[in-house]
């Protein structure tokens, strides 16, 4: 038995429609809201380590899919839910390919929850005459669900091979609740214990901690892709919902882990694993299907037919990689960062400033890079910090190049995790 | 509905009373989500409007940052149903800040772009240099005198909100007396509920006495979202309706305070006459939240309203949170002249129904009554 289109769209619109909330209390005193006081412990080394996956899951094949891939395969992750989010695609059709993809991988015991369909504010219109008015955008080729071929938020396609067909509804389907709760109720529920992955636009987090601003110190981290210093400051996540961002950034959680657009360009899908072995041609080789599969309809072929294809960086599979092994980053820094959400040229830009920076380096006391003298200067004459309310984040600056592209070959290519 | 097409056919200057007004048997059902500012405000006296009317359901009263910090607005609304014996209505404590609005921010916005002028325009509620912070929980004075040993509820209000509404499709009025923050987390949670939704009803913005008002510019994203979002009907009291009125207008609160019964002749004995005897130049304050709640019970007293466009601007800047307004019928104006045409909305602006003249006499009768008859008694 099979579903159709119709089907589908039908039960994910009804599960939306008809979500019942029903959030337990944290407490019920005179005037709630206080904040537990539960001590954050790290991950345990032994135990397996408790995840939300929080995704704008655009199929068939790119760096959402391999963030959820690799996130199914890693032995030492407790996916406890994934929930999706529009951004790279509209949301339903995000759902269509992520429970086709459980489907096939076997995992049909990962509950799905649907989350925001469309931004905080931003809107597909006031894009476009953002670029008319202020000049083009360098996302406007992408776009993401707000792109002309992807139509509107119930425009649910067909799936193309390998997924071919919608999942079959009565094995496994969307689930009720809306993301945010699941995010409250999950974090609430093990506290100090679940990680959140955000490799979309942050709205379902920003709602989650809008309604239960009590959840934020339960969070051990966060890890989050988007912003930039020098590739560019203004990344698909980030500026296709500025607010929630922002709302997300400026939050106390203990650890918000970001890989930045600069970090992401250092490696590539098509690069090599070692000289002469392509990832792509090692992970074809050797994988078990469904994963083959996909590689080698949306890898190989592309390459095959057009060598000049420019496969993506590997944005979500280093988040992926941070959730799953820390030690592939090398290098972190503490920074405050905020998001600019004036609707103007430089709306959903990121802006960052050094945490320390009332201890600026002075010749002779630290070494001082050129560029970092183009921004440092005396502190006793100009204001140098954040803004008032600019977030303090973890900003991924290194990565051991090796220790990524293994493991990202090593969980494409074992054989497929069992539920 | 109207059709013809004058530049002034959308207005209804006047009409006679939609409906019969409505018996007790067929009481409207409406959500109270204020930022209920204690002892005594324009919100805490809107609350005792619906308190006391007969034809009203109030299924729950829901709080939201902005006069106050929720956690104190909340203990004044329980204390306040204690006081009047209303346990049954259940209290929901919503945002506690503004999706995106910081007091840091606000603060340093007026030191750099100054201050929102005319009179007491300038206001930023619990956002004020001296407004404490989210937590703190100040005691309160007599009547209210300790806090309630009634409890809020553990839902937050967005959830409540939701809920309530898809329990009951086409038959919830939402009255948004302070920022739209809990209506604006709802309607981006379970956007099936806004077509669903009877009457919203809204007091802020303007067009002539100021541009904003406090309950738009102390959170502007969420008003920007709530009024985008395509109710079937945006009822908006501005300031400057708002203004028409005082509360030290024809001595009423002489009288409410002569013939009320308790508590609500000790709330205005205290913190109305006593303020305005001490200083005899105090200028009393309008009534805003007071002109939403007599919609909600008597929507004939308001002499019909302009259909208009509305759209909040978020840049956060000097006009962070002003509200911009467009005629509806802005297609049909200055036809013939280089203007046609030309006085779009933005793209994205929301539908509202601006209320423009109150029946003053009307209103006074009934708000003197509501404050005067026996306290009404919880529901069985």
């Amino acid at each position: 038995m099979t579903t159709t289109r119709r089907e589908f769209i039908r039960t994910v619109g009804g599960a939306i429609a008809s979500s019942q909330m029903a959030l337990e209390a944290t407490e019920t005193g005179a005037v709630a809201a206080a904040i537990p006081n539960v001590p954050v412990t790290p991950p345990q080394g032994s135990g397996r380590r408790k995840v939300i996956y929080d995704q704008d899951n655009s199929g068939p094949f790119g760096t959402d899919i391999l963030g959820t891939l690799m996130m199914l395969q890693a032995d030492n992750i407790d996916l406890l839910g994934i929930t999706l989010v529009t951004g790279d695609a509209w949301m339903k059709q995000e759902m269509a390919f992520t429970l086709r993809l459980l489907e096939m991988m076997g995992r049909t015991e990962i509950p799905v929850y649907p989350g925001a369909e469309f931004p905080m504010l931003n809107t597909k219109e006031e894009w476009l005459l953002r670029s008319q008015l202020y000049g083009g955008h360098r996302l406007d080729p992408w776009m993401g669900a707000f792109n002309r071929p992807n139509g509107g938020p119930d425009d649910v396609q067909p799936l193309p091979p390998p997924y071919v067909r919608f999942a079959d509804s009565s094995n496994i389907k969307a689930q009720q609740d809306h993301a945010a709760r699941f995010i409250i109720k999950t974090a609430r529920e093990n506290p100090g214990q679940v990680t959140i992955y955000a490799g979309g636009p942050l709205t379902n987090l920003a709602l989650a901690i809008a309604l239960a601003p009590d959840i934020v110190p339960l969070v051990p981290e966060v890890v989050i892709m988007g912003t930039g210093f020098h590739t560019f400051t203004n990344t698909f996540n980030i500026c296709f919902d500025p607010e929630a961002a922002r709302k997300v950034l400026r939050a106390p959680w203990p650890k918000f882990s970001i890989v930045t657009v600069d970090l992401a360009e250092e490696i590539h899908e098509a690069d090599a694993l070692t000289p002469g072995r392509s990832m792509i041609g090692e992970i074809v080789a050797r994988a078990q299907s469904p994963i083959a599969d996909l590689f080698q309809r949306y890898a190989v072929e592309p390459l095959k037919r057009d060598p000049s294809t420019r496969l993506f960086r590997m944005a979500d599979e280093m988040i992926a990689a941070q959730v799953i092994d820390p030690a592939v980053f090398t290098k972190s820094e503490q920074m405050y960062v905020d998001i600019c959400c004036t609707p103007g040229p430089r709306y959903g830009d990121a802006m960052f400033w050094h945490k320390n920076w009332q201890e600026v380096p002075n010749e002779g006391k630290q070494p001082v890079s050129a560029a970092d003298r183009r921004i440092f200067v005396d502190p006793r004459q100009f204001y140098l910090g954040p803004p008032p309310s600019a977030g303090l984040v973890n900003v991924l600056q290194e990565v051991d190049r090796n220790r990524f592209t293994n493991l990202f070959v090593d969980l494409m290519t074992k054989p497929i995790r069992k539920a | 509905m109207e059709t013809s097409s004058g530049p002034l056919a959308h207005s209804a200057m006047f009409s006679p009373p939609e409906q019969a007004p409505v018996a007790p048997s067929v009481k409207k059902k409406l959500i109270y989500d204020q930022d209920h500012r204690g002892p005594l405000s324009t919100d805490t006296v809107a609350t005792l409007m619906l308190l006391q009317a007969d034809n009203i359901d109030l299924l729950g009263i829901c709080t939201v940052t902005c006069d106050m910090w929720g956690r104190q607005e909340t203990a004044y609304a329980l204390r306040l149903l204690e006081l009047m014996g209303r346990k049954e209505v259940p209290v929901y404590m919503g945002a506690q800040e503004p999706l995106l609005n910081t007091k840091a921010e606000a603060q340093m916005r007026y030191q750099m772009f100054g201050s929102r002028t005319l009179g007491n325009e300038g206001y930023l509620g619990c956002f004020a240099k001296d407004g404490g912070s989210r937590d703190d929980l100040e005691p309160l004075p007599p009547p209210y005198s300790r806090f309630a040993q009634l409890k809020a509820q553990p839902e937050p209000a967005a959830d409540f909100i939701i809920r309530t509404i898809r329990a009951h499709p086409n038959e919830i009025t939402m009255y948004c007396g302070g920022p739209m923050t809990n209506l604006a987390l709802a309607a981006m949670l379970a956007p099936d509920i806004v077509p669903i939704t009877k009457e919203v009803i809204f007091m802020g913005g303007g067009l002539h006495h100021s541009t904003s008002s406090v309950n738009v510019y102390f959170d502007p994203e969420a008003a920007k979202i709530a009024f985008r979002a395509g109710w079937p009907k945006l009822t908006l009291v501005t300031t400057d309706l708002a203004e028409q009125v005082h509360m030290q207008d024809d001595a009423k609160v002489d009288y409410i305070v002569d013939h009320a019964h308790a508590p609500i002749d000790e709330l205005f004995r205290r913190f109305e006459q006593k303020p305005q005897r001490d200083n005899p130049q105090r200028q009393s304050f309008r009534m805003p939240d007071e002109m939403m709640a007599a919609h909600a019970i008597d929507p004939s007293i308001f002499g019909g309203f302009d259909e208009m466009y509305i759209d909040i601007v978020t840049h956060n800047d000097g006009h962070y949170g002003d509200t911009l307004f467009w005629d509806a019928n802005w297609s049909d104006a200055n036809k013939g002249t280089p203007l046609a045409g030309q006085n779009n909305p933005s793209i994205k602006a929301g539908r509202v129904e601006v209320l423009k003249a109150i029946d003053k006499k009307r209103f006074r009768e009934i708000f003197v009554d509501l404050m005067t008859r026996p306290v009404n008694q919880a529901k069985s």
